[in-house]
């Protein structure tokens, strides 16, 4: 970590004489620009990984930090990626590309100052250690800028630790104060900027024994902050993942109004209900698509050695289909019907919580989880190898709900259970979610197909290559389906049942 | 982490040069390069403008869990660490040969560190030792400079020999060096050296005033002449380097 310093009644220019006159060898002043860099969900944070963007002097340059000890890793770039793959193949690019996955790449913080740099050298000329002076500071979006007039980082060296012991020292004996951590790290925390990235899973602190409403609203109020911070990168376009995000914690909400009929009250839950519910509706066609397109290589790479070029036309329909439907999904989202309605719901969240001598959280919570149980358990006992598809979508819909209360309730369980029931649920969902995702393509291509058809807009080997992807769909939709005897057998054991009632005991208080 | 090494049998053909000149262009391209000068002459390191001193010398290195993290130092290069040589390193060979597995110790000094770096480079003596089937048992690559000259040949030919000794032998990546083209001679045996070895990698490094000068300015031909011609070799040789390292990156 390199710490920082500071001193509000001490102009910089004292420092920096001081050093000097100790024999470091000073360069600049020069404007400099720093960004960080990270995904909305900040997986690079997550990572242990700190990219920024530097520009200064006529060069601009990412650094790529990791807090394992070795160099920062630099790559002089003309511009400011959005995604990974616009940088040149290699480790650096390899190195981000691996974690943000099919994220893009935003700016979280952007600081801009005066850079002056002082460089301790021993009598060789070997550099041991820098102290960096950032002077004029202002941080983009924040027009007061800093409540900091200056801040001076010392960036030690490998192999040189004392000489970073000594500078540390050094600024200590002028009275400055230490800050810890890094300026961009310090900056963020002086203008409530976050380098965390915003966490999508809801994490809220619950007890069992507080008052039901009390606790159903916050777990709302968390998630109506994702719902919040992500409508804007899903306007953008920024990534498929706003859309995911932002469907997720709809989702979510509409599980915790669905499962709050003893809680929560009628003139409340009932209108909102509807409004998630279209909320609901409306992501569902956008998601189908990106969903889709996300995994078009996949999906199409058993067929394309046969076929590339045919299905390019494909490709390029649904991506038009993609456009339409993000436009309409946007439209509503901007509209006042939507935004009044979120509005209303947000005021309702940050209302006081007035005690009402209602039913306590754990109780109606683990009553709740039992009740979605039984329900995934009756329906899926029921499901036979000649059940329509519809029935597996109802299943997939009720394991949904059951994992959405387990995660937004997930505080009042013991963890380490938690995440094993959890974790064969997903397995369950893992097989539903497959199987549904190749009946909804199979519906595309089949619906592409014919409107191609109609429209005489396609050649032969079009269709034949669509002919090609569909039977290997429809290949991999019967693997899932015979799967799902196996699969849900699995979840459907006396063992899984124990563990769960085992949590449930736990998590009623 | 991939890990290459320049070495040759033969002395003053551009091993230290390379070493360095391909660390500062692997560094400039995003790639966190570690340089371990292995040759007690230490011309890496002061290139590289480190200390010329291995605390404890090579005996306290050897056969020791996590010994060379302590004499990792930075350089003024992008990206770019270096564990300095000091002339202790001349008695490398005896302290492998009382490490228990000689020719696995410099690849396990080096696994603690195996995350933290995209490339290790190391810079070898001239010679043929146990340090130099450490390093080749260590190794993914063997850059190996030639100088256009009649024993050139021949002495790749004992390199490619002491390869086929190995049971997962690095990769032979030979490299011209030194090339003047405008002599006869030079042109005609790289001619006759690049239909006798196909592995030698594309770009030659021409021989060039510039280089005597890392000597004085300390710094790699990319710092000092960017825009030179041996510059710019080396920046295209990297890449032919890079491409053999991550094929698919």
């Amino acid at each position: 970590m390199s710490p920082t310093y500071a001193r509000a009644d001490v102009e910089s220019d004292r420092v920096v004489t001081a050093l000097s006159g100790e024999g470091w060898v000073l360069e600049g002043p020069h404007r400099h620009e720093r960004t960080v860099l990270d995904t909305f969900d900040g997986r690079l944070h997550r990572a242990g990984l700190r990219l920024e963007h530097r520009a200064g002097r006529g060069r601009s340059a990412l650094v790529l930090q990791a807090d394992d000890g070795g160099p920062p890793a630099v790559l002089v770039v003309e511009s400011v990626p959005r995604w990974p793959h616009e940088l040149p193949s290699g480790p650096f690019r390899t190195r981000i590309a691996t974690v943000t996955d099919d994220r893009a790449l935003l700016p979280v913080l952007s600081v801009r100052s005066t850079l002056r740099n002082l460089t301790r050298l021993d009598a060789r000329a070997v550099p041991l250690v820098d102290v960096e002076v950032h002077d004029g500071l202002s941080v983009d979006g924040q027009e007061d800028g800093p409540p900091v007039p200056w801040l001076a980082e010392i960036v030690a060296r490998p192999g040189h630790d004392g000489a970073a012991e000594q500078a540390a020292a050094l600024l200590e004996g002028m009275d400055l104060r230490c800050l810890g951590a890094d300026v961009m790290t310090v900056l963020a925390g002086t203008v409530g900027a976050s380098l965390h990235g915003h966490d999508t899973t809801p994490r809220v602190e619950l007890e069992a024994s507080e008052e039901a409403l009390v606790g159903y609203r916050r777990v709302l109020r968390n998630l109506a902050g994702t719902i919040e911070a992500t409508i804007p990168g899903v306007l953008t376009d920024v990534d498929a993942e706003f859309l995911h995000d932002l469907r997720v914690a709809v989702r979510r909400t509409r599980s915790v109004l669905a499962e709050g009929k003893a809680v929560l009250p009628p003139a409340v839950r009932a209108p909102f209900r509807d409004l998630f519910r279209r909320l609901g509706h409306t992501t569902g066609p956008a998601r189908d698509l990106d969903v889709y397109l996300l995994g078009w290589g996949r999906y199409t790479a058993p067929v394309s050695d046969a076929t590339p070029a045919a299905l390019d036309r494909v490709r390029a329909e649904l991506e038009v289909r993609r456009q339409e439907a993000h436009e309409a999904l946007t439209t509503i989202l901007r509209s006042p019907h939507t935004r009044e309605g979120l509005d209303e719901w947000r005021r309702w969240l940050e209302g006081p919580d007035t005690p009402t001598g209602g039913p306590l959280l754990g109780p109606v919570v683990t009553e709740r989880i039992a009740h979605a149980q039984r329900t995934v358990l009756t329906d899926g006992r029921a499901i036979g190898p000649d059940s329509p598809a519809e029935h597996l979508h109802e299943l997939r819909k009720e394991a949904k709900r059951l994992r959405y209360l387990l995660e937004c309730f997930a505080s009042l369980f013991p963890s380490k259970a938690h995440r094993a029931f959890v974790a064969q649920l997903k397995e369950l969902q893992d097989n539903l979610g497959e199987h549904q995702d190749a009946e909804v393509h199979l519906a595309y291509l089949r619906e592409l197909a014919q409107d191609l058809h109609h429209r005489a807009n396609v050649d032969t080997d079009t269709l034949l290559a669509m002919g090609r992807l569909t039977h290997h769909i429809d290949r991999r939709r019967r693997q899932e389906r015979r799967a799902f005897v196996e699969r849900f057998a699995g979840y459907d054991t006396k063992g899984n049942a124990k563990s769960l009632r085992r949590l449930l005991e736990a998590g009623a208080g | 982490m991939q890990a290459l090494a320049t070495y040759s049998v033969k002395g003053g053909v551009g091993k230290t040069t390379t070493a360095v000149n391909l660390a500062f262009e692997a560094g400039r391209t995003g790639v966190r390069v570690l340089v371990w000068d292995l040759d007690p002459q230490g011309a890496a390191t002061f290139l590289l403008r480190a200390r010329p001193k291995l605390r404890g010398g090579s005996r306290k290195l050897v056969g020791r869990k996590g010994a060379l993290e302590p004499h990792i130092r930075s350089t003024d290069l992008d990206g770019v660490h270096v564990v300095p040589a000091d002339l202790s390193l001349r008695h490398l060979d005896l302290h492998l040969q009382r490490a228990q597995h000689p020719s696995r110790a410099l690849r396990d000094l080096l696994a603690p560190v195996h995350d933290r770096y995209d490339l290790v480079m190391l810079d070898c003596p001239p010679s043929i030792s146990l340090a130099s089937e450490s390093v080749i048992a260590t190794v993914d690559g063997l850059l190996v400079p030639v100088v256009p000259a009649p024993l050139a040949s021949r002495t790749l030919a004992q390199v490619a020999r002491l390869l086929r000794d190995q049971s997962d032998p690095p990769s032979l990546l030979p490299i011209l060096s030194m090339v003047e083209r405008r002599r006869k001679v030079h042109r005609e045996l790289v001619e006759e050296l690049t239909a006798a070895w196909p592995q030698l990698l594309p770009t030659s490094v021409p021989s060039a005033a510039v280089v005597e000068r890392m000597g004085i300015d300390r710094s790699p031909v990319g710092a000092i002449a960017p825009r030179s011609e041996v510059a710019l070799a080396y920046r295209t040789l990297w890449t032919d380097v890079a491409h053999t390292l991550w094929p698919a990156g």
